[in-house]
């Protein structure tokens, strides 16, 4: 196993490195083969009418007009070491990842992100621990159950769910909840160390919107593989050697259903950990999803590179640790 | 070198006021409780009653910087002064009386010698920062002086590098070889604590604008933070930062070494106030209507739902102002690539333009605005109506007088050309297709060229060798003056000497001896009434060269939150004025 874990770390690094060379290739070469040069690339970080001494200026201090290569293994080196930036006055220190400097915000990029990752973090947790429960107890309710009234009209919610897009069910629920009535006034993130039960409460709408979609999908795909599980031939085997029926639907049949979601619960909190977009712009939260719109809005090249590497860090760690969870979940994958 | 940031800085206001004489928040302006447009012609609920209250403002985007010598947006300009002093600034004041430019920190307008090269400003003896140091003269040269640094400020306007004289082309700012820089600016003397002179390479009229934008806030030397000063600059307005999360969340508190007497377009009325960021423009809306957000600090007005529920309803239109932003929208025709560098096939697109379809693309009559007959909008100083192309007579074209230019140019059936647009806005690709549409009906073939806004000046549309490799004879474009005359109207869309290989804001390449006369005297002419008299001149020039399509004069609905206090549009920022605000 640690053999296992320590070769998948391995390919990590390996994996954030293209991920790397791809983004910085899309940014910084692509706009030079389709004909900008470095100046016209500085251009669009001095503002209105510049001038062209601070044009030069800045292509200059981002090093705009040095070989794509030396401006790469200066990304490289700051990721691996960190880098010194003046700030006119001083000379600042930003430790390993920097991820470079942003150009529109004159700060280094890793401060910035790390700044945004607990709106990110407690929205992603919250909303993963309720869909989890929710659509995992529906979906083997569903399939126990199946046919009855239950089934159907949770199997209805769900298609809704899935349908529904977040931007609708957020509108939906803020119109409700916080104008017309103020249950959950004014959604600000509050951090959770500062006021507990304020972040609870103003995190609730998004939880439960984003939850609602992962949930829905999550209910359907359990209910499925329960139905198959259900029907094996190992699970009569149980009934018929006189197994409570608890110890047969849940270490039998529903171990056996999760595996399918294990690995896609992985991929998904992965996916929202490096941002959850839509939720975080519905509902103003200044995570690492809005963190990314504002980038790409700015054209901020750094903090695009920056976000684009912890979305991929995110999502191969997060198949990391689910490869290690089949072990668990399924004997089958030890042997 | 007048210089407006398209998007950004906005201005004046159609509104006459009658008050002429006011101060403090507009003391003898029209007073009323509410109504539509209230805010425009007088102050809604003025009061000076202080609160603890928390005046919370909520922000779709993030600001280009905090730093007063780094930033270059309008609600910027707005939102510094409440915690900076500028030498100058515009009077605290609705309607046309908001359109002077008063003392702030400097006791009275720069005093200018006989060869118009030398501006001498006396500033107050008893201003002091957040931390209850002395302000000096000194302070107000460095803050100048780190501007000149565009590696570490490059977002805000370089005026002072273009008028100064001295060792301003050269001087690399106060913090390379510190030893040697700092406080090395020759072209800025401090005789004295309270006397700052400025010498300029060449006269300019204009200069008092110039000083009222936020650079002129001092700075202290020893508490200048460089890059990250943006984090907390060391207040001298009424609130100071008492924290800031970058681009997410800021918060003000009372600068307690702050005097009204000392600053009488400002008010210390509240006991916090929050900039949210980055917040989704429809929440910002609804947050506004449910009375929890007390104002959007962008001041562009509210999204089309909201716009939908306000002036649906009576009570919330009579909460809401219809100001003018001070924006054109227009587009750009270019007077080099042929055969538009005929003036008769400009001309034919000027009358084969539908002004409707044009308006209905940017929002109507409310959220997108009037329509257009001139290049300046009716409230830039010096500004005369006319139409001689009969755009209001002829709201969805002339093809007659098109087809007639048509003809004179040379095409009589026609020609193709190409439309830049920033194809990640939708109003102005509505408008590039309506105007596509348009010149269709004329014979004019047009092909679209959408471009992302963040490099469309950068890269495409404002770098004459691409505009013309490509054929691209109209762009589109928007743009307000960064103070309200004609010279900061027109001289970076107009003047031959403002074309520039990159970043160029004169698309159309316009180099008409009139109109760069014209400019040339209007910044040398110090006689204000005959300098305000050259705008309307070179508004007809320009017109007559048919270099520009007007579109319309840029309107925006404000919601106004009725537990506000001290409420206007300033019209120099087409906005509710930051600097006043209490409650209720």
């Amino acid at each position: 196993m640690v053999t296992f874990i320590v070769r998948r770390l391995i390919a990590t690094v390996f994996l954030l490195i293209v991920v790397s060379m791809i983004t910085f290739a899309v940014f910084f070469l692509i706009p030079r083969l389709a004909g900008q040069n470095s100046y016209q690339l500085a251009t669009q970080y001095v503002g209105r009418n510049p001038t062209r001494p601070a044009v030069l200026a800045i292509e200059q201090k981002l090093g705009l007009n040095e070989p794509i290569y030396v401006q790469y293994g200066r990304f490289l080196r700051g990721l691996i070491f960190g880098e010194h930036y003046n700030s006119g006055t001083s000379s600042n220190y930003c430790p390993p990842p920097c991820f470079g400097y942003s150009f529109r915000n004159q700060q280094p990029v890793w401060p910035l992100m790390v700044s945004s990752m607990p709106v990110t973090i407690s929205l992603a947790a919250g909303a993963a621990i309720i869909w989890l429960t929710g659509g995992v107890a529906i979906g083997v309710v569903s399939a126990l159950r199946r046919g009855t009234f239950f089934d159907r009209f949770s199997m209805g919610l769900a298609l809704a769910g899935v349908s529904l897009p977040i931007f609708f069910t957020g509108l939906i629920s803020l119109a409700l909840f916080s104008y017309k009535w103020p249950i959950f006034p004014n959604v600000t993130y509050v951090g959770i160390t500062s006021n507990p039960l304020l972040w609870a409460r103003n995190l609730v709408l998004p939880w439960i919107t984003l939850a609602f979609l992962y949930a829905a999908l999550y209910a359907r795909l359990t209910r499925a593989g329960m139905l198959e599980t259900m029907s094996e031939d190992y699970i009569r085997t149980a009934r018929a050697k006189g197994l409570p029926e608890r110890t047969v639907i849940v270490r039998h049949g529903l171990r056996a259903a999760l595996t399918p979601i294990v690995t896609i619960f992985g991929m998904d909190l992965g996916a929202l950990l490096g941002g959850a977009v839509i939720t975080e712009h519905t509902f103003s939260l200044q995570g690492l999803g809005q963190f990314t719109i504002l980038a790409i809005d700015n054209q901020d090249l750094p903090e695009i590179l920056g976000v684009t590497m912890l979305a991929a860090f995110f999502i191969i760690i997060a198949n990391l640790v689910v490869d290690v969870l089949y072990a668990v979940v399924d004997p089958r994958v030890r042997h | 070198m007048g210089l407006a940031a398209f998007g950004t800085v906005a201005a004046l206001t159609l509104a006459a006021c009658s008050s002429s004489s006011s101060s403090g928040g507009g003391a003898g302006a029209p007073t009323t409780t509410s109504g539509f447009n209230s805010a425009v012609t007088g102050i809604v609920n003025p009061s000076n009653k202080k609160s603890n209250g928390t005046v919370s403002f909520g922000l779709s985007s993030t600001p280009d910087s905090t730093d007063p010598g780094n930033t270059y947006y309008a609600f910027m300009w707005n939102f510094t002064r409440l915690y900076t002093m500028p030498l100058m600034t515009f009077k605290s004041c609705p309607g046309a009386c908001g359109l002077q430019v008063v003392p702030d920190l400097a006791t009275g307008p720069g005093v200018v010698s006989n060869n118009g090269l030398t501006w001498t400003y006396h500033i107050q003896p008893n201003v002091h920062f957040e931390d209850g140091t002395l302000v000096t003269s000194a302070d107000v040269k460095y803050a100048i002086e780190r501007t000149f640094d565009r590696s570490l400020y490059p977002l805000g306007p370089a005026y002072y590098t273009f008028l100064l004289g001295g060792n301003a082309k050269t001087y690399p700012g106060p913090y390379k070889d510190r030893a040697k820089n700092l406080m090395g600016l020759t072209a800025i003397q401090t005789p004295n604590p309270t006397t700052i002179v400025f010498t300029l390479a060449a006269p300019f009229a204009d200069f008092n604008y110039v000083a009222a934008i936020p650079q002129s806030s001092p700075v202290p030397p020893a508490k200048d933070t460089g890059a990250n000063y943006q984090l907390h600059p060391v207040s001298v307005g009424p609130y100071m930062f008492q924290s800031y999360q970058l681009n997410k969340q800021l918060t003000l508190v009372p600068n307690p070494h702050w005097s009204a007497a000392t600053d009488p377009n400002a008010k210390q009325l509240v006991g916090k106030i929050t900039v949210t960021m980055n917040m989704n423009a429809n929440d910002i809306d609804s947050r506004l209507l449910a009375g929890v957000l007390s104002v959007d600090a962008a001041g562009t007005g509210v999204q089309a739902a909201a716009r939908a529920r306000i002036l649906s309803s009576t009570s919330l239109k009579a909460q809401s102002d219809n100001p003018i932003s001070g924006f054109l929208w227009f587009a750009y025709i270019n007077t080099k690539v042929a055969p538009l560098n005929n003036v008769n096939c400009r001309k034919a697109i000027l009358y084969a333009a539908n002004h409707t379809n044009y308006q209905t693309a940017y929002g109507g009559p409310y959220a997108g605005g009037a329509i257009a007959t001139t290049v300046a909008p009716p409230n830039v100083i010096g500004h005369k109506n006319f139409d001689i192309y009969g755009f209001l007579s002829h709201k969805n074209g002339d093809p007659t007088a098109a087809k007639a230019a048509l003809t004179a140019c040379g095409h009589p059936s026609g020609f193709t050309t190409g439309i830049a647009y920033r194809s990640d806005r939708p109003k102005e690709v509505a408008a590039a297709t309506a105007l596509q549409a348009a010149l269709n009906t004329v014979g004019i073939k047009t092909t679209l060229h959408g471009y992302p806004a963040g490099t469309y000046y950068g890269n495409f549309a404002g770098v004459p060798k691409y505009t013309d490799q490509h054929g691209i004879g109209i762009a589109f474009g928007g743009w307000a003056p960064d103070w309200p005359d004609g010279y900061g109207f027109f001289y970076y869309i107009s003047d031959g000497a403002a074309i520039s290989p990159a970043g160029n804001t004169n698309i159309s390449q316009l180099n008409d001896p009139l109109v760069n006369r014209l400019l040339t005297q209007f910044g040398t002419q110090t006689n204000a009434a005959v300098r305000n008299g050259y705008t309307a001149q070179i508004d007809m020039q320009i017109m007559k060269d048919a270099a520009i399509l007007p579109g319309v004069y840029a309107k925006s609905l404000l919601y106004r939150n009725p537990n506000l206090t001290n409420v206007f549009v300033q019209p120099y920022y087409g906005m509710y004025n930051y600097s006043t605000l209490g409650l209720k």
